[in-house]
């Protein structure tokens, strides 16, 4: 039907096609297996399901809320809207300050407790990242 | 007052930029040949940047705080050498540094040995970009705005980014990202000239190579810093601002490579051509990622986000342009773009097409979140395992290709000597690999398809430097090769092989776990330049092994902050890594992070061999035979 040419670059067309289309696959699952969505405080508040999979926590360690219970550190996270609970395992970080703001990653029991796995690393103090100050931002308007 | 001399040094090679271009012009449609006038005006306005640039860097040091820039980052207590990089480490200074870089590779271009008409179409080119972010500099960051009144003192630099490798690192990956600026305008002036042909490749190859060795330079600065500075044991974090400098590379090393095949073999200048201007503009793209303050980062300065926005409206002008050249000025290849399967440029070819998906992969990861929060305001983040999922299992069959490619012959297949060379490397292969396993003790797939096939590549390149008659012949291409089978090689055992102990300690107490013993010995409070410090003394055994490791805590007085300083013994075999933290919880016990990560000093050699590779290249004319 087709001439030698045309049936020869059909042929490598549907080849690079057919590879590519896989390659794009792979992408996509890969990405929605190691997807980590950010939550407010506020967010999990208004929530209707809760989410199953590990997700990121981000707003301000409220004052005088950092205790230690034999092996776990508990603190409360807020956006000054809504408070959640938060029972931590392992090292702080020596950035991780009551008062200051703070990115956490863990999944959630109920509404009002969260089980943190890591306390992301920060670079300086004073830094807020962009989604916690982008919440609470929303949150005094 | 030095910064109105800065302010008119920067005014002038403006000016001198627009007569430039203007002057360019009335030659081009006159269609005149004289251009003596615009070579003047180029060096001009070199000078006057980095008359603008040395002014900066003055004011840095003697600490000049009625300069916006210097008071927001500086301090009169911090040591001089930091004062001078910090010039550097902020929004301004680093567009200063960025125009800098374009004009002296636009100077460095008008004594290369391009016909006269392509010479100064790219010099054209080249000072169209340095117009761009002039004006971007003088008038959203002007590096020399000035307070009043002046403020007595500055508000000091970050001091995690108080460190001698972090404070040089920008310049070279600044090299790196605008050097590939003038390929990026000898490739658009080739293509309006139609003169896309062996000749450009051949005189592009060496600023391809530069360009890209700069960039492998300042990657491996970052993520040697990252490595000891952040504490926590890792070299790569898939952090957006390194993928940033990564995508760049990836697009670069394929324009490397099909650049030599467009040279050998005449065919495939469009999508050299394309890759060339990918590989600028994915250095503006990460430019603009790193500068726009959208990534959670300690590089993000700038947060105007008029200056983010003109820099992307720059970047879609340029590449608009760029690609719009692109397709009205389509090279053609003399010979069709046909390759034997088994040679060695359609290997190069299919490198390429795994650095385009690796390029893909790093984007995608970089920019969805991005667009996600941009569109539907849903903050995400892609997490580490992505990366390594996606790229492992293709790094692996890259390396067999990249082991194969320079032992097949350029127009000619002879399938006996590819069928004797893949049993011998194989054989050997094996042998190694189940020595070093019986060595290891430990096994998964993933890790010995890793180990296998690096190992592979290496015993190719031996091979390939055996067969020649003198080893100096195609040396660069060897010792970068072998340093790429070294540094997959140790990053899969790096990976795979790593061990990590968290725990609080109390002084005099010895904790024991495996084969490892640490003692903490004492601690001690010292007083430095900026800050004061104390250090924990730690004793480590390993096995027969036994040395200490100092660790500490430092508070910087300006601005107000702790850093933890890593402490670490390196040996061939692996480096010893430990990092203190305080902890109000835990009385008098400090909290501690140790790792042992295997192979680590291999990691860095292999960088090291990778560029100097490129070095060769650059220092010794000799092509790929």
């Amino acid at each position: 039907m087709f001439s030698k040419s045309v049936q020869n670059r059909l042929k490598l067309f549907s080849v690079v096609g057919i590879i590519v289309l896989i390659l794009v696959l792979f992408i996509q699952i890969q990405l929605s297996k190691n997807i980590v969505y950010f939550y407010s405080p506020k967010d999990i508040k208004q929530i209707q399901n809760l989410p199953k999979d590990k997700i990121r926590l981000g707003g301000i360690v409220k004052e005088r809320s950092l205790k230690k219970i034999e092996n776990d550190y508990s603190f409360i996270l807020t956006d000054r809207s809504n408070d959640i609970t938060v029972s931590y395992k392992g090292i702080l970080p020596s950035l991780f300050v009551e008062g200051k703001s703070a990115v956490i990653e863990g999944s959630l029991k109920d509404k009002n407790f969260f089980i943190a796995d890591t306390i992301l690393a920060k670079h300086d103090e004073n830094y807020m990242p962009p989604e916690v100050a982008n919440a609470l931002k929303k949150n005094t308007k | 007052m030095i910064g109105t001399f800065g302010n008119s040094s920067l005014i002038i090679a403006l000016l001198l930029n627009f007569y430039l271009l203007f002057s360019y012009s009335l030659n081009f449609f006159k269609k005149k040949n004289n251009f003596q006038k615009v070579r003047y005006l180029n060096f001009l306005v070199t000078v006057f940047v980095f008359l603008a640039f040395i002014l900066l860097l003055w004011s840095f040091a003697i600490s000049d705080f009625s300069n916006t820039a210097v008071y927001q980052n500086s301090h009169s207590q911090k040591p001089l050498f930091y004062k001078i990089s910090g010039s550097w480490g902020n929004h301004e200074g680093s567009m200063v540094l960025f125009i800098l870089i374009l004009a002296i590779f636009s100077s460095l271009f008008s004594f290369s040995g391009v016909r006269d008409n392509l010479k100064y179409l790219t010099i054209f080119f080249q000072n169209i970009l340095i117009l761009f972010f002039l004006i971007f500099l003088i008038f959203t960051s002007n590096p020399f705005d000035v307070i009043r009144p002046t403020p007595a003192e500055g508000l000091g630099l970050n001091p995690i980014l108080q460190d001698p490798l972090l404070s040089i690192h920008p310049p070279f990956l600044y090299v790196g990202y605008v050097g590939f600026s003038i390929i990026f305008s000898f490739a658009l002036a080739g293509l309006y000239l139609e003169e896309f042909t062996k000749l450009w490749s051949k005189q592009a190859s060496l600023w391809i190579v530069i360009a890209w060795t700069f960039l492998t330079v300042g990657i491996g600065l970052g993520s040697i810093w990252a490595y000891y500075e952040l504490g926590w044991g890792g070299f790569w974090f898939w952090d957006p601002v390194e993928n940033a400098s990564l995508v760049p590379w990836l697009a670069s090393t394929a324009l490397l490579h099909s650049n030599i095949t467009s040279m050998k073999t005449e065919k495939f200048f469009s999508w050299t051509a394309l890759l060339a201007i990918l590989t600028f503009t994915t250095s503006l793209l990460g430019t603009f990622l790193v500068r726009s303050g959208i990534l959670n980062s300690v590089h993000a300065f700038a947060n105007d986000p008029d200056r983010g926005l003109y820099i992307l409206a720059v970047i879609m002008i340029i590449s608009f342009f760029a690609f719009l050249i692109f397709i009205l000025k389509f090279p053609k290849s003399p010979m069709p773009n046909v390759l034997i399967f088994w040679s060695r440029g359609s290997f190069i070819l299919i490198n390429n097409c795994f650095m385009i998906f690796f390029l893909v992969v790093v984007m995608v990861g970089t920019l969805y979140p991005i667009f996600l929060d941009a569109l539907f305001e849903k903050s995400i983040s892609v997490g580490p395992n992505y990366y390594n999922a996606l790229l492992a299992p293709f790094v692996i069959v890259l390396l067999w290709f990249m082991a194969h490619g320079p032992l097949l012959e350029w127009y000619k297949f002879n399938k006996q000597s590819l069928i004797k060379a893949i049993l011998q490397i194989s054989f050997l292969t094996l042998v190694s690999s189940i020595i070093i396993f019986f060595y290891l003790k430990d096994f998964s797939l993933l890790l010995f398809l890793g180990v296998f096939f690096s190992i592979y590549l290496i015993i190719a390149v031996i091979i390939d430097v055996f067969k020649q008659k003198i080893i100096s012949k195609n040396l660069a291409r060897n010792i970068s090769h072998f340093g790429f089978g070294i540094l997959v090689f140790s990053i899969f055992i790096n990976a795979y092989l790593s061990k990590e102990i968290n725990v609080p300690i109390k002084v005099g107490q010895t904790i024991k776990q495996n084969a490892i013993e640490i003692q903490f010995k004492n601690i001690l409070k010292s007083q430095g330049k900026n800050f004061e410090e104390i250090i924990g003394n730690f004793l480590i055994k390993d096995g027969t092994r036994a040395f200490e490791l100092s660790p500490s805590l430092r508070k910087y007085l300006q601005p107000v902050q702790v850093t933890s300083e890593t402490s670490i013994k390196s040996t061939l075999f692996g480096d010893y890594y430990l990092a203190i933290n305080l902890s109000e919880f835990e009385g008098d016990k400090i909290m501690i992070r140790f790792y042992h990560k295997p192979l680590m000093l291999w990691i860095w050699i292999s960088i090291s061999l990778i560029i100097f590779g490129g070095l060769i290249r650059i220092f010794r004319k000799q092509n790929e035979s």
